[in-house]
């Protein structure tokens, strides 16, 4: 089968890379982990590739907003050649830092095929703290995005300080209203958070947790799929176990819904579509 | 030209962090304040045009969404307002960035002098608030004077159009760098200038070091570079490597050990090699796993046949203790640059925090120097910064609240790593340096920051320690430089490594040129923060982020004529500093002691005359409220805990995954289902009775905490880190350094004892003296406050198969409750006697031959995944720990205490809050009961009761009566209480 090749960028206090990389080796890809510099001075091109990772982590130590500095170095070196990756029929996705980048870059909502305007943000959590727990995530049914296709609730951990999903009011009915908001906030039951803290732990509006673009292709969410790649990344796992041997049955194994969101990419991009 | 853009939120947003400080200034103060916005501001201190300043604005410092800005003052409501920035030459990490970001999009680069500066501004908002108020929030709540400055504005005084005016926080040393040369004519005169210049030599070293001055070979060859007396850097570079933190000459002292009970004496020849080194040595012959021990950055076992795991474990007391946020997160990014440093270089993949401080909430006459609480806070904040930024784990944490450290607080920073087993062809756990290979600093600038750091924390810390040493670490310039070198280690770059710590270059390049018999420095290559340090300043200054590496040179006989058997530092050609490789290790005047050991009999300790409880229920909630016992989720969920992909056993667990864990399990090679587990100890209330069981106790602990989620008992390796109050007998200062002294002999007796029963080698270790404070009281008189004797062990080990791991949580309603070990009457030092004010005699004693076979047992059980929770017994007792098996699973729980594995005892209470060691519960499915007693036939072990569908928490007493019925909520609800609406 044609490879399907990924690009993992690192550096600058990036910090998921490697993991992000293992997990889309697990879903298919043939990933590489590129330093923004190699991208930045041409060494490594990102036509070479179907899909463009911006993972988690602190770049640029976050020191004047999450992803701000990131999608400047992005904008003002390689702004273009995002263009026409997206433009090619690509995708992107954002994860945690990663999404914060994308919306500053503007790559995100990508209102009207407008991939440079800035319209939304992620800002400081309510709880005042970076917070690291597991939440439950409700995938809407109407929406398009290629990662999600298939899944209907799904657990993933959230750690950032800055994930509160804002922008102002009429933004948010368009992203409602054309099917843009891919994850929100859950309680276990997959009725949405309402803001209820811990279940929505930053805060955001309507208890948004990722968007895609019109296109369903570019992707950001705060949670980390790459974080559960292995079945006992699972808080519950230990109880999961027990209680599948007390059944007689048998442990779930791999790929767990983390890697299935890749795995919806590769087959995307093999078939030109997803069934 | 300077320019002030001042940044907040639009005014439709809720201000986390300002709301934060409103509800600290009531909890704290009882301030009301209605309302506090921050405003960020950035000062440019660079000549940009208006078009620049513009792009800047809008690209870099403005979200257009959520913020507003301004060159002029922002417009922001207040009654009172107060800016808090940095003062000169303290780290500035947002300042930097922002000018690598100005750089970028306006394709400049800012000229010597020019630079970015960041700072706050808070507009309050409040009825009545007075001046008083306004000093008490800014220096007790928004600003720490040893790094920042403020200023305070009442409305009425606001100029709208000057705001703060612009203040740029630079350093300007109108400085010629000199080299002093001092008089080694008499030891007196050597002492006053040790004292002038806080360089804390030992008296006894003054003589030697003044001989080897005088010597007339040596006379000869300093000649021969144009030296005769020691100068200035000579001096500071003998001073840090003999420095008790850099040459434990405490753990490598005479102990002259008397007890007075048996008038047994023994004299103790260097604690360090009679109680760590053999031991450890004896260990790692006979087993193979120990790679790498006692004399690099970090101790190296191995994981696997192709991976080492590297573990070290640090403090950083004195610094957190007048700085906090500063000090511990310089502390946690510090320990991550040793296991960076050792063998060739090794990934970081989990750290692990220990806080010891005041309690939260002292109300006391004494003045430390941060309240307990903000203390807390801060250190909270800068494991949390410092670890996140990373991207490493902070997967594992203890915090301890007693009042004996309020006189200095205790910060430990433990690190792990991952390396290959080779690189190339070469091991990767050896490195050295050889002849003609270049030295090279890499990692950040250097500064005056951090001078004398060592040495202080050598020091009891008084209102006279130099605060020079606090700064404030830099993850992100440091995480850059991680995944540099790992680049260069795996291209085979990299001959040596260390990291610039304690001493700075003085004892990283004094390390390095051990190897090689000898080095040549040329101080004046070293990049510098600014202009105008001296050059003993360049060499000792411990400026972060940096490390020492070793590399081949272009043109290797060029260096050849290094191997002088010399340390040799020029500036500009001219040497500055000439000594000979082996002066620090030719016999030194090693430190005496005299320890004199009391039993507690003698010092008048009995069992308090305490009848039994009637009201169970109620004293089982007031234990679990307990500060040392209630749930710190707060804390554990502001740390990255699953970075990397690797977490199998989270911090907490359970059902709402809100009780702790008893250990934490990795997958450092992520596509391994092996699995690295770790966990540590802290039992410092045992040392009011015996070090020695203290010491003891904490690492059966550790141990039990391993082997509760499923490690292998054959492959442990400890961690050993001291914190001691100062064991210097002297009459008026230090009445019982005898005692101490004897407290810190026995606890190294039984720290050797208990490894080499349990086969744990001490894989890498440390040891921080003089943990006493001088605090001020009501009269303005200063009280020396003394921490109890402490020692952290930290335990690792790996399990086969990550899936066969068993976290304490009860499972299933039906399953059968064991315990496993015997319950003891040992509430000497217990949480409980605590609760009711008594210390007592009867501390728990460790029975390594009796423990061992039960240990293996359970690990034989778990492999055999005949067990459904496993959950170790500490602190508080049974009655505490059962509950957290109950709310782990929020399940009922229905045990009888008459069927506990015990010595005879008659008293409820002792059985449910004895704290002895050994012990396990452990829930089983009925399924299993018959292969389960099997495997511990002839072992403590019994059935005690049941996990439950119905939420009550039962307990049975040993005469039949009910003792405790409650609902495991209500348990629960006790043991949140405390710290429940921290976030």
């Amino acid at each position: 089968m044609n490879t399907v090749r990924a690009l993992v960028l690192t550096g600058y206090g990036l910090n998921c890379d490697n993991e992000t990389a293992y997990a889309l080796r697990l879903a298919g890809f043939d990933a590489h982990r590129v330093h923004i510099n190699a991208l930045i001075h041409g060494s490594v091109n990102l036509s070479d590739f179907q899909m463009m990772v911006f993972g988690g982590g602190f770049s640029w130590g976050d020191d004047h907003g999450g992803g701000v500095i990131q999608a400047v170095r992005m904008k003002t070196n390689l702004g273009d050649k995002i263009l026409e990756f997206i433009d090619a029929g690509n995708l992107i996705i954002g994860i945690c830092n990663g999404f914060q980048t994308l919306v500053n870059l503007g790559l995100l909502p990508g209102f009207d095929h407008d991939y440079t305007r800035r319209s939304v943000a992620l800002t400081f959590n309510d709880c005042g703290n970076f917070r690291n727990d597991w939440v439950t995530l409700k995938v809407i049914p109407e929406s398009f995005c290629i990662f999600t296709h298939g899944i209907d609730r799904l657990e993933l951990p959230v750690r950032h300080g800055e994930g509160k999903f804002y922008a102002d009011p009429p933004t948010i009915r368009r992203l409602i209203d054309d099917q843009q908001v891919v994850l929100r906030y859950a309680m276990p039951d997959g009725r949405p958070a309402d803001g209820k803290f811990p279940f929505n732990p930053n805060g955001s509006l309507y208890d948004i947790a990722g968007i895609c673009d019109p296109s369903g292709r570019i992707f950001g969410l705060m949670p980390h799929p790459e974080a559960f790649n292995h079945w006992t990344n699972h808080p519950d796992w230990t109880r999961i176990k027990e209680n599948n041997k007390r059944r007689q049955a048998k442990t779930e194994s791999d790929p767990t819904v983390g890697i299935q969101l890749f795995k919806n990419a590769v087959e995307y991009i093999r078939n030109g579509s997803i069934k | 030209m300077a320019y002030r853009l001042e940044i907040a939120l639009k005014s439709e947003l809720f201000d986390a962090e300002g709301n934060g400080i409103r509800q600290k200034a009531k909890n704290y103060f009882g301030i009301d304040l209605v309302s506090v916005r921050c405003i960020y501001t950035v000062t440019i201190d660079a000549d940009l045009s208006e078009d620049q300043l513009r792009t800047i604005q809008t690209e870099i410092f403005t979200n257009p969404v959520t913020q507003v800005s301004s060159f002029d003052p922002l417009d922001l409501e207040f009654d009172w307002t107060i800016w808090v920035g940095y003062r000169p030459g303290v780290r500035d990490n947002p300042g930097s960035t922002a000018v690598e970001a100005v750089e970028d999009i306006l394709g400049i680069t800012f000229g010597p002098g020019q630079a970015i500066y960041t700072s706050k501004r808070y507009c309050l908002k409040g009825n009545g608030l007075t001046e008083e108020d306004m000093d008490k929030i800014a220096a007790e709540l928004l600003a720490n004077d040893i790094i920042q400055q403020w200023k305070i504005f009442p409305a009425d005084k606001w100029n709208p159009a000057q705001g703060t005016g612009i203040i740029i926080p630079k350093v300007i040393l109108d400085h010629m760098p000199t080299v002093s040369t001092i008089s080694v004519d008499s030891d007196s005169g050597l002492k006053k200038i040790s004292d002038e210049r806080g360089l804390a030599l030992n008296p006894a070293d003054i003589p030697f070091i003044r001989s080897y001055f005088l010597d007339a070979e040596v006379k000869a060859s300093r000649a021969s570079v144009d030296l005769s007396d020691p100068t200035d850097i000579e001096l500071e570079y003998i001073s840090q490597a003999r420095s008790d933190h850099c040459n434990h000459n405490t753990f490598r002292g005479l102990f002259r050990y008397l007890d007075l009970e048996t008038g047994e004496t023994e004299v103790v020849d260097n604690l360090f090699k009679t109680c760590i080194e053999t031991p450890t040595l004896t260990l790692k012959d006979k087993n193979p796993w120990v790679v790498s021990v006692l004399w690099d950055n970090a101790g190296v076992g191995r994981f696997d046949s192709n991976h080492y795991y590297v573990i070290t474990g640090e403090t950083h007391n004195s610094p957190s203790n007048m700085e906090a946020y500063g000090g511990a997160i310089t502390g946690i990014v510090g320990v991550y640059r040793d296991p960076l440093g050792t063998g060739k270089g090794s990934k970081l993949v989990m750290g692990s925090y220990g806080y010891c401080v005041g309690p939260r909430d002292y109300n006391g006459a004494l003045k430390p120097r941060l309240h307990p609480r903000r203390l807390l806070d801060g250190v909270i904040e800068g494991v949390r910064d410092g670890g996140n930024k990373s991207g490493i784990p902070t997967t594992f944490g203890q915090v301890l609240f007693h009042p004996g450290y309020m006189g200095k607080c205790l910060v430990f920073v433990t690190a792990l790593g991952i390396m290959p087993a080779f690189i190339g062809e070469e091991p990767s756990e050896t490195k050295k340096t050889s002849p003609g290979e270049l030295i090279i600093m890499c990692g950040g600038r250097v500064g005056k920051d951090g001078i004398h750091g060592v040495t202080a924390s050598s020091e009891t810390f008084s209102e006279h320690t130099p605060a020079g040493h606090v700064q404030i670490g830099d993850p992100y310039t440091q995480k850059k430089m991680h995944d540099f070198l790992l680049e260069a280690r795996d291209q085979g770059l990299i001959k040596f490594i260390t990291d610039n710590g304690g001493g700075g270059l003085s004892s990283s390049v004094g390390e390095s040129a051990r190897f090689s018999n000898g080095c040549e420095v040329q101080l004046e290559k070293v990049p510098l923060k600014y202009q105008g340090l001296d050059q003993w300043e360049i060499w000792v200054s411990e400026s972060q982020e940096r490390m020492t590496v070793a590399v081949d040179p272009a043109h290797l006989e060029r260096f050849m004529e290094l191997y002088t058997g010399k340390l040799h530092i020029t500036y500009n050609g001219r040497t500055c500093a000439y000594i000979d490789m082996d002066f620090l290790t030719s016999g030194f005047p090693q430190w005496e002691f005299d320890a004199q050991w009391q039993t507690p009999e003698r010092r008048g300790l009995y069992e308090p005359v305490l009848k039994e409880p009637r009201d169970y229920e109620t004293l089982l909630k007031n234990l679990l409220s307990r500060p040392n016992i209630c749930s710190k989720e707060w804390i554990v969920r502001q740390y990255d805990h699953e970075v990397q992909g690797s977490s199998v056993i989270k911090p907490l667990v359970g059902a709402d995954r809100d009780v702790n864990s008893d250990a934490v399990v990795i997958r450092p090679v992520i596509d391994s289902k092996k699995g690295l587990v770790f966990s540590q100890a802290l039992l410092p209330a045992y040392s009011a009775i015996d070090a020695y069981h203290m010491t003891s106790c904490t690492i059966d602990e550790a141990v039990r905490r391993l082997l509760a989620v499923g490690a292998s008992f054959d492959h442990i390796g400890g961690v050993d880190n001291f914190c001691w109050p100062s064991i210097q007998f002297h009459p008026q200062d230090n009445p019982d350094g005898k005692f101490k002294a004897a407290q810190l002999v026995r606890s190294c007796r039984a720290l050797r004892d208990i490894c080499l029963a349990y086969a744990i080698p001490l894989l890498s270790g440390k040891d921080s003296m003089y943990v006493d404070g001088h605090l001020t009281g009501p009269y303005g008189e200063t009280h020396k406050v003394s921490a109890l004797e402490t020692l952290q062990f930290s335990a690792t080990s790996v399990i086969d198969d990550v899936a066969k791991c068993v976290t304490m949580d009860g499972k299933m309603p039906g399953d059968l409750v064991y315990i496993l070990g015997i319950t003891r009457n040992e509430l000497g030092g217990s949480e409980y006697y605590e609760h009711l004010g008594y210390v007592g005699r009867n501390v728990p004693h460790v029975f390594p031959e009796e423990f061992t076979d039960l240990y293996r047992a359970l690990g034989h059980a778990i492999d055999k995944e005949q067990v459904a929770s496993v959950h170790g017994i500490y602190r508080g007792g049974l009655g505490v720990h059962l509950a957290m098996v109950a709310m782990g699973g929020n399940l009922g729980i229905t045990v009888d205490l008459g069927l506990v594995p015990s010595d005879p005892l008659d008293r409820n209470d002792i059985i449910l809050f004895s704290e002895s060691a050994g012990r396990f519960i452990v829930t089983i499915d009925t399924e299993n009961r018959k292969i389960f007693e099997e495997i511990f036939k002839g072992l403590p072990c019994a059935c005690i009761g049941s996990v439950t569908h119905e939420s009550e928490f039962i307990i049975k007493g040993i005469h039949g009566m009910p003792l405790i019925n409650i609902p495991v909520q209500e348990l629960k609800d006790a043991w949140k209480k405390p710290f429940g609406d921290l976030i």
